[in-house]
Formats: structure tokens, C-alpha cells, sequence
């Protein structure tokens, strides 16, 4: 990527895709437009998410800043304003609303957010492998057997012990949403040391341990709490 | 997005499921999942002179990983433990005719295999 950006001006804090327009040749340096032709340039598709949206790779965001970029830059690129323009410049637009929409949703929800900068920073989420939670999977296994007993039951079939099922369904449910959200308070507080991690000025070895152990961690919670959100929503399809 | 015969087949008639006894002798269990999808696979071979006499599966998740692993437990049955290692995750993405999104589906059965094959010698040396 060119390193050499000129000063931003208003319209450059964007990575672009090329270094020289696509239609007249003419270099340019970040410009969403072309300064000699004002074609729209396509943005790279390098750029993430957070730098995207002009916010720092932190956790906890304002998201009042990232709505009014998001806006900002949409009215930039949105589609609508290329109805007229020719086919080339509608992809461009297309492509640069569409990157930008998916910057928007990923890092408007917390959850998403966060399993995005895991990925971003492990390079890949594969990298950071977390032990599977085999105490969690038995507990999954046994529950689905007892709701596929409850969902499988003819009617009429021994109310009594029917009863008994559903009632016990129940205090699982209840109690795997305690832990749901007892997973959610822990990754908050993870959201936070990262942050303060991100902060820190020296950027050394020991650093680089904590910020690592806090992916983990963090790769670790979500993943159980995929799990968990699923067993969940299972419980709560079949006994409401 | 449509599942292909094989995957529908598989998910509307199972084969092998259910599961052995954990502490009965000659039985592997593998239990994985994957995070991306919240899926659990518990996959389960019955091993008697280094080959596969049985094998059961469990699976809670989408029709791909149904049938991902009901397909192991067939392929599985009848081969060697050294052959069983060497189902690829490929190889159930080609049979199941599996489209891009649901790829994991059969690693996640490949993970298991080999977690089960783990486990059932894990158990051999410890006796």
C-alpha cells in the first residue's frame, strides 16, 4: 500500500484502493473523487473496519461517533447518488456503501465488535485456539436429550413425568441464562483491559503476553457463549 | 441456499445414531464444536483388534453437520484406525457435496473422528 499519503485533507482519511484514478490516470492520493475528472475511486478492500469508520481498535466505542460517520460517509457513496452516472462509477459506489455497511453492523453490536478485533488482531481467529469446553459440551449433549425426549413425547404420554421434564427444562434454562449473562459481564470487563491495554505507550513483550492473554480469553468467552446462546434458544423454542 | 440429496438424506435417515456407554471397554468418544455456529458433535467408535467394529453419533446442529457426521460413522465402520485417520474433512465435502458456508460442518466431523481415535487410545495405553 502507498505509504507516502499526502497531508489528509477532508476527504483523504480513507485507504484507497489505487494510488492513480481508474478512469483519467491521474494520480491521486486518497481522494475519494478524482481531482481531474471527479470520478468516484474505489476504497480498498484492506481498509478495516474500525480505521474505516475513523475509530481506534478499542472495544468500548462511542457509538454516537460511529453513527455520525457512518452517515457522513454514506452520503458520499450511497447508490442514490450514482443513478445517473455511468456503470463503473455505480460498482464503485456500490462497493464503498456496501464495505461501509458491514463496517457499520459489525462494530455496532458489542458482540460482533469484539469478535471482529479478535480476528483483526490474531490475524486470523483460527490462530488463537482455545480449549474446547468439554465439561460444556457434555452438559449441551445431556440437555438436548432431555428436549428431544420432551419434543418426541406423544400426547397423553405419563403427564406426570412430562411435568417433571418440563419443570427441570426450565431450571436449566433459567440457570444457563444466569451464566449467559454472567459470560456477558466478564467479557465487558475483558473490553475494558483491553482498552487500557491499547492505551499503554510502551509497546514491549509483556505487552504483547497481556494483550494475547485477553484474545484468548475473550475468543474463549465467545465461543461458550455461541454455545450457550444456542442451547438456549432451543429450551426456549420448546418449552417457552 | 438448497442442501444436496446426499445431505438430506443423511439428516432424514441418520445412521448410527445414539452412543456407547464412555467407560465400556474398546470405546472412543470424541465431543467437539464449533465456535463459529454454536454445533455439538459427539462421535463414538467401538474398536476391537485395531478395527472399527461400530461407530454412533450424536449432533446438535444444522443439516450439514448431520450429515457430516452421520457419513463418518458409515465410512468409519469396518476400517482400521489407521485408516479411519485418514478421512479427510475433503473427502465429506466432495461426497456431501457441501457449498462453501458449511465446510466447517465437515471439519468439525474430522475434528471428531480424531478426537475420538485420541480418546479410544489415549484409553488402550492407559491400561
Amino acid at each position: 500500500m502507498d505509504q507516502t499519503q499526502k497531508t489528509p485533507t477532508k476527504r483523504t482519511e480513507l485507504q484507497m484502493a489505487r494510488s492513480m484514478c481508474w478512469h483519467c490516470q491521474s494520480e491521486i492520493h486518497g481522494e475519494y473523487f478524482c481531482v481531474q475528472c471527479v470520478k468516484v475511486q474505489p476504497v480498498s478492500k484492506e481498509l478495516d473496519y474500525f480505521t474505516c469508520l475513523g475509530l481506534p481498535r478499542l472495544l468500548n466505542i462511542d457509538t454516537d461517533v460511529l453513527e455520525t460517520k457512518f452517515y457522513e460517509l454514506s452520503r458520499v457513496f450511497h447508490p442514490d447518488f450514482f443513478q445517473n452516472k455511468t456503470e463503473t462509477e455505480q460498482a464503485i459506489s456500490l462497493g464503498n456503501s456496501a464495505l461501509l455497511n458491514t463496517a457499520y453492523r459489525t462494530l455496532k453490536d458489542p458482540i460482533r465488535r469484539a469478535e471482529y478485533l479478535v480476528q483483526l488482531e490474531a490475524g486470523s481467529a483460527k490462530d488463537i485456539r482455545t480449549s474446547p469446553p468439554a465439561d460444556l459440551f457434555e452438559e449441551i449433549l445431556a440437555l438436548q436429550e432431555d428436549l428431544q425426549e420432551f419434543r418426541s413425547a406423544a400426547p397423553g404420554q405419563d403427564p406426570g413425568h412430562m411435568e417433571d421434564l418440563r419443570a427441570r427444562l426450565k431450571t436449566d434454562r433459567e440457570a444457563l441464562e444466569r451464566r449467559q449473562q454472567d459470560m456477558e459481564s466478564r467479557l465487558l470487563e475483558l473490553f475494558t483491559k483491553w482498552d487500557s491495554l491499547q492505551g499503554r505507550a510502551e509497546q514491549d513483550d509483556q505487552l504483547r503476553t497481556e494483550k494475547t492473554a485477553v484474545l484468548t480469553q475473550m475468543r474463549a468467552l465467545l465461543s461458550n457463549r455461541t454455545y450457550l446462546r444456542n442451547i438456549v434458544n432451543d429450551l426456549v423454542e420448546t418449552i417457552g | 441456499m438448497a442442501y444436496s440429496e446426499k445431505v438430506v438424506d443423511h439428516f432424514n435417515n441418520p445412521r448410527n445414531m445414539g452412543s456407547f456407554k464412555k467407560d465400556e471397554e474398546g470405546v472412543g468418544t470424541g465431543i467437539v464444536g464449533a465456535p463459529e455456529c454454536g454445533d455439538v458433535m459427539k462421535l463414538q467408535i467401538k474398536v476391537q483388534n485395531d478395527t472399527i467394529v461400530d461407530a454412533k453419533f450424536k449432533t446438535f446442529g444444522c443439516g450439514s453437520a448431520i450429515a457430516s457426521s452421520s457419513l463418518a460413522t458409515e465410512w468409519m465402520k469396518g476400517k482400521t484406525l489407521e485408516e479411519a485417520a485418514k478421512i479427510k474433512n475433503t473427502d465429506i465435502v466432495q461426497e456431501l457435496n457441501l457449498p462453501p458456508v458449511k465446510i466447517h460442518c465437515s471439519v468439525l466431523a474430522e475434528d471428531a473422528i480424531k478426537a475420538a481415535l485420541n480418546d479410544y487410545k489415549k484409553k488402550a495405553e492407559s491400561k
